[in-house]
């Protein structure tokens, strides 16, 4: 399989955010890594590209993601209270979206910093 | 943290000669901390690099870290507050009462001795990580240990960042800070943004039962939270996001695999002095991003008809 090269890649693991890493991979998995720590290098190499899990699971059975959304929509639409959590392993574009999601369905948006 | 007296790690690489970590292992939580921004780097103000600094440590228990530092100073646990409050005073020539000062487990030469390090400092700056902001004390020590920084500055030029520990936990405090006003612990029930910690956090919103569905992106905590607060996740409808079956999901009525940020999602991601950094991705991933999918949560649920009153006001803002 061809190999690329990213070069300045960022790792997202700590909040170093160190943006000085090369990575070399396969299309598939992430096979070296260069300037990484011990931390950097398992999450570059923990995540791969395989289809390992069902694109998404209602009650624990394999769905499809329109089946999904239309859950979580009905879910989060009949909730008197309800919360939007995490944000931390996620992008700024998600986060902001997530602020649209928490203020149109009237809920709570909360993160790790609460902790 | 309104206020917070800080800089970049870049100002900390070029300028700082005296590096205080406080409740924190940068050793083994941010390998790269010291190489690659406080301690051995060279900077334009610091040219012989590690020998024109001075580091200290301040910790309940003697950690990897301390190898690296000049100074390991070994507080009693929960007594960090007291510490800071004794330098306070000391920095500004206040007399300190030493039996009050013998509880926090330094002796009055040890605090004295930092106090004079951090008036003559030239640049300084204090790390301060969680073994300060979730011991006893909590917000309360951040709030003194900002302030303990700010002080300084009638002094000499001093600094104070929170070593953040998720990736882009920064982002997170950034993005809700300009869209509400407020950095976590958000209610937009009302159609307006309420802050208010204890009240909005998401371990008490779970351990009293508040909050009736959940959605869960970026974090896990079915692994992390008290057991209460998993429990409560369990019995209401909780829907997560996250590229791996995670514990959360397990628990979870609805579950999405997305990519994973910064290896198969881009997007941008803030570094724990605030600074924005661009994603470069190495692969591609067969699965959504969390952008797309929160998005497409968005579309299904404006779709429906507005809910009274917090749908119909922020609709009539949109």
């Amino acid at each position: 399989m061809e190999l690329t090269i990213v070069k300045n890649a960022t790792c997202t693991f700590c909040g170093c955010v160190c943006d000085d890493i090369e990575l070399h991979a396969d299309g598939e998995r992430i096979t070296h890594t260069k300037a990484a720590c011990v931390l950097g290098t398992s999450w570059f190499k923990n995540h791969t590209a395989e289809r390992l899990y069902p694109d998404a699971l209602i009650d624990g059975q394999p769905a499809s993601v329109e089946d999904a959304i239309q859950a979580a929509a009905d879910h989060l639409y009949q909730a008197d209270m309800p919360l939007v959590y995490g944000l931390s392993n996620v992008t700024c574009e998600t986060q902001r979206e997530a602020v649209a999601l928490a203020e149109l369905i009237g809920g709570v948006i909360d993160s790790h910093t609460s902790l | 943290m309104g206020g917070k007296v800080s800089c970049t790690l870049g100002e900390v690489k070029n300028r700082a000669d005296l590096i205080i970590y406080w409740g924190g292992n940068p050793a083994e939580c941010h390998p790269r901390h010291f190489t690659k921004y406080t301690l051995t780097q060279k900077g334009r103000y610091i040219p012989n690099g590690r020998k024109d600094r001075t580091m200290v440590l301040v910790d309940i228990r003697e950690t990897p870290s301390a190898k690296a530092a000049d100074i390991f100073l070994q507080v009693r646990p929960a007594k960090d507050f007291e510490v800071i409050t004794v330098l306070r005073a000391l920095i500004k020539g206040h007399a300190v009462d030493p039996e009050l000062a013998a509880e926090t487990g330094l002796s009055m030469e040890q605090l004295q001795d930092l106090a004079d390090r951090m008036k003559k400092a030239r640049f300084g700056v204090l790390f301060f990580g969680m073994g300060l902001s979730m011991t006893r004390g909590k917000h309360m020590n951040s709030a003194a240990l900002l302030t303990l920084a700010a002080e300084l500055n009638a002094y000499t030029k001093f600094v104070a960042m929170p070593m953040r520990g998720h990736g882009n936990v920064t982002g997170g405090d950034v993005i809700m800070r300009w869209t509400t006003g407020y950095p976590f612990g958000v209610s937009l029930s009302r159609g307006y943004p309420r802050f208010n910690p204890g009240e909005f956090s998401t371990i008490d919103l779970l351990i009293r039962g508040d909050c009736d569905a959940a959605l869960i992106l970026g974090a896990d905590p079915g692994a992390t939270m008290p057991q209460p607060a998993i429990d409560h996740l369990a019995r209401i409808p909780t829907i997560v996001l996250d590229p791996k079956v995670t514990h959360t999901s397990r628990l979870a009525r609805v579950h999405f695999t997305t990519a994973a940020t910064g290896i198969s999602a881009p997007g941008t991601v803030y570094r724990m002095d605030e600074i924005p950094l661009p994603l470069r991705p190495a692969l591609k991933s067969p699965y959504p991003t969390d952008e797309e999918i929160v998005h497409r949560i968005y579309q299904a649920v404006a779709a429906k008809p507005p809910l009274p009153p917090a749908v119909m006001l922020s609709q009539a803002t949109m």
